[in-house]
């Protein structure tokens, strides 16, 4: 904890861990995306898709925030995905974040499943 | 503002965002606003910071400052301002919904998210300065108004 007055700070930034699947790659997105770091999801899922990944699963489950940075960032990479029809698709969408998807009604633009399980099974 | 408001004045680029979002938070814990709002109220703010930094002036120039005072228990009231280009963020046509993915424009929901979350939102052109004022968290559960 760190910060001004003892308010709870947010210490922890954005991590994205990649596992290779038969048919996808996963990235387990966690921690805060904003506009410091939107740009590494961006970068990151550019660089599976340039060895090949058509598509890509984000887990986002222990995502605990994103700003419209780190939309502009998710639709990037799903126009990209979609012009080599392949697929950006989502999973265990919660808390603020999903409140993010739903009020700009970018939810609608996503495959969007509850489990990474689920998920797989689509391909 | 309430004579007991608080006040940080810093330059107006993307670091300072996370020094901004700590100096409200001290003082949504002092306004007691409940801890499960402090991911909105962070996201408001790094929404209308993003945009003075990335807008409001020439790049790496400039200074953002905010005002906070307590607005009755439970909620802040809020200003932003800048001393940059004449800019009512308010102004900016809602996204279009209709569009699908591949049409769907990459931006513009920056501002349309800080909308839904606030209430109260006014704008004004003062002297110099642009001034976004709001009161946080929503007082209702309606979409932006």
């Amino acid at each position: 904890m760190s910060g001004i007055g003892g308010a709870l700070v947010p210490a922890k930034t954005m991590t994205i861990e990649p596992t290779e699947l038969e048919k996808a790659v996963l990235l387990k997105v966690s921690g805060r995306m904003d506009a410091e770091n939107a740009h590494e999801f961006e970068q990151a899922c550019e660089q599976w898709i340039t060895r090949g990944a058509k598509h890509l699963i984000a887990d986002l489950g222990d995502l605990q925030y994103v700003s419209s940075m780190g939309l502009r960032s998710f639709l990037a990479v799903a126009q990209k995905l979609q012009s080599v029809s392949g697929s950006l698709i989502l999973c265990r969408l919660n808390g603020l974040p999903r409140q993010v998807f739903e009020l700009t009604r970018l939810i609608g633009l996503f495959p969007v499943f509850d489990t990474e399980q689920q998920a797989i099974a689509t391909l | 503002m309430d004579p007991a408001a608080r006040r940080l004045t810093l330059p107006a680029h993307v670091e300072s965002v996370a020094v901004f979002r700590d100096f409200v938070r001290s003082q949504a814990v002092a306004a007691e606003v409940p801890a499960e709002e402090f991911d909105k109220l962070d996201l408001v703010l790094e929404e209308i910071l993003i945009n003075i930094a990335r807008y409001a002036y020439v790049p790496g120039t400039g200074e953002a400052e905010v005002v906070v005072a307590s607005d009755g228990p439970g909620r802040l009231s809020v200003e932003i301002a800048d001393w940059g280009n004449a800019f009512n963020p308010l102004d900016v046509e809602p996204p279009d919904f209709s569009r699908g993915l591949a049409e769907r424009p990459i931006g513009g929901l920056g501002v349309f998210l800080i909308r839904s979350l606030v209430s109260s939102i006014d704008y004004r052109r003062e002297a110099d300065r642009n001034i976004l004022s709001f009161v946080f968290p929503a007082t209702d559960s309606g979409g932006p108004g």
